[in-house]
């Protein structure tokens, strides 16, 4: 995986190292030429004008592999998982992006055609203001076309798109993040890490309330429900942290993020997406029809045995190494469902 | 959450609980200035992110909190957009020089060009207006 500051380097040629999986794979490349090149003829017949070279083509193409493919996989690849990996690029948007940010002016008025309209329902929906919006807009415009020159030549922001996702997505995600830094230049500067962590704090204090003990809970004295508490938090984190990443990334949409069953469900839904590609991993059905639609009852089936399994995982941290009876597992959980109205309870103890 | 009916009274509560965790452990997460940049983010949100080329991508984002709420937000984008992906051109006008738009751009910006002034001719297309207040983020 490449992440933001090593991208830039690649795309504004500054040398980088490259890791060993890439180096391992590099010679993988070089059986490639003739699938670049019917790519490149395809796109050059549907644009004629755009003036991209089959060099730089090729090039940017090599880039995508190094950087998605070579870099993410631990398992040996083959000539035809690069060949297929080629063919699924979005080559023509990629090629529209490498000739806008040459600064070609045919390329430049398809962009403008095709996509502006796009970018302002965009912003529309995301901004709070008309005014807001178009500043967006124009700022993006400003990005997109680059006025930082790097060794005599303007950078465009389009030279980081890498034609692995759809150009409307990238745009999407380009609007977004001006939005972002529009709202952060316009609150005093705060940052966009605090901002969000204000934002997760906010919303973990929200629904924070001093518990109320009724007469029963009384009972109990207050430094075995402590220590209940605890043990009943180390299990839940154990059981959690015992999950593939797989269902740790589902927990956490549904759960943090407040995504909708359909709305996980649109995530997952292309046959390609890891998500459903590892919670399908064993289904018949899926071999029989890898295109058949995601519904929200199959991201739910999906939550219900992730459930199912943290239970059973805090049972067995309880059970073995924390040594509880089955009649104090269910304090555990009777205490911890009856802390629920007191979130604080669990924050507390977490940062312990 | 998943309703009452479909859950038993254990996984209910390991739920609640789990829940109380997840929200915790996000807020209490650290940040740090390595993130996912905006074309592997896009990618992932679409799905054209595979198996092979995932582990990395997935293990970040459930490390990194940021980069998990960046791509919840444009999850819900996307879903909001399903139906406008198809690229309609508008084939009526004639190219017009890309450095007259920057440049109307730019004196909008920085007021450098009274002159320039960018009319873009797509009425039809902004009359469909995004009503949906409680989507907007900022």
């Amino acid at each position: 995986m490449i992440m933001l500051e090593e991208f830039t380097n690649l795309v504004y040629n500054i040398p980088i190292i490259m890791s060993p999986e890439v180096i391992q794979n590099e010679h993988l490349l070089e059986h490639c030429d003739e699938v670049i090149d019917e790519i490149y003829t395809r796109c050059s017949q549907n644009a004629p004008n755009f003036g991209v070279s089959l060099e730089w083509f090729r090039e940017s193409l090599h880039r995508t592999v190094r950087k998605y493919l070579f870099s993410g996989s631990t398992n040996p690849l083959t000539v035809s998982d690069v060949q297929n990996f080629l063919r699924e690029l979005q080559a023509d948007d990629l090629f529209l992006a490498l000739a806008c940010s040459s600064g070609s002016e045919r390329a430049w008025w398809e962009f403008d055609q095709n996509h502006r309209a796009y970018l302002e329902r965009v912003a529309r929906h995301l901004a709070s203001s008309e005014t807001n919006a178009q500043d967006v807009v124009d700022t993006v415009y400003v990005e997109l076309y680059g006025t930082r020159v790097i060794d005599g030549a303007r950078v465009s922001k389009f030279s980081t798109y890498s034609g692995r996702g759809s150009l409307r997505g990238w745009l999407r995600t380009v609007v977004w993040h001006s939005l972002v830094d529009l709202h952060r230049t316009s609150h005093d500067e705060v940052s966009l890490d605090e901002m969000t962590e204000n934002v997760g704090e906010g919303y973990a204090q929200a629904s924070f309330a001093e518990p109320s003990l009724d007469g029963e809970v009384e009972m109990i004295d207050q430094l075995t429900r402590d220590r209940y508490r605890k043990t009943t938090l180390n299990a839940i984190e154990n059981a959690f942290g015992d999950l593939d990443n797989h269902e740790k990334l589902l927990l956490l949409y549904y759960h943090v993020e407040n995504l909708k069953l359909r709305e996980i469900a649109k995530l997952v839904e292309v046959p390609t997406s890891p998500l459903r590609d590892w919670f399908q991993r064993k289904s018949a059905q899926r071999e029989s029809n890898p295109n058949m639609k995601i519904h929200e009852s199959t991201v739910m089936r999906w939550l219900e045995k992730t459930y199912g399994k943290v239970l059973k995982n805090f049972r067995a941290k309880l059970l073995t190494q924390n040594g509880l009876k089955e009649e104090e597992i269910e304090i555990c959980l009777e205490i911890a469902t009856q802390d629920l109205a007191s979130p604080n309870l669990y924050r507390k103890l977490i940062t312990t | 959450m998943i309703s009452k009916g479909q859950l038993n009274a254990e996984e209910i509560k390991i739920q609640g609980l789990l829940d109380r965790f997840l929200r915790v452990r996000s807020a209490n997460s650290n940040f740090n200035n390595n993130h996912l940049d905006e074309d592997s983010l896009a990618a992932f949100v679409e799905g054209k992110i595979n198996e092979k080329e995932s582990p990395n991508i997935i293990q970040h984002l459930v490390d990194c909190s940021f980069c998990l709420h960046v791509t919840g937000e444009l999850a819900k984008l996307h879903m909001a957009f399903e139906a406008d992906e198809v690229v309609v051109a508008n084939p009526s006008k004639e190219p017009m020089k890309f450095s007259e738009v920057l440049s109307g751009i730019m004196s909008k910006i920085f007021g450098t060009n009274d002159a320039a002034v960018f009319a873009h001719e797509e009425k039809e297309e902004e009359t469909e207006k995004e009503s949906d207040e409680d989507k907007k983020v900022f």
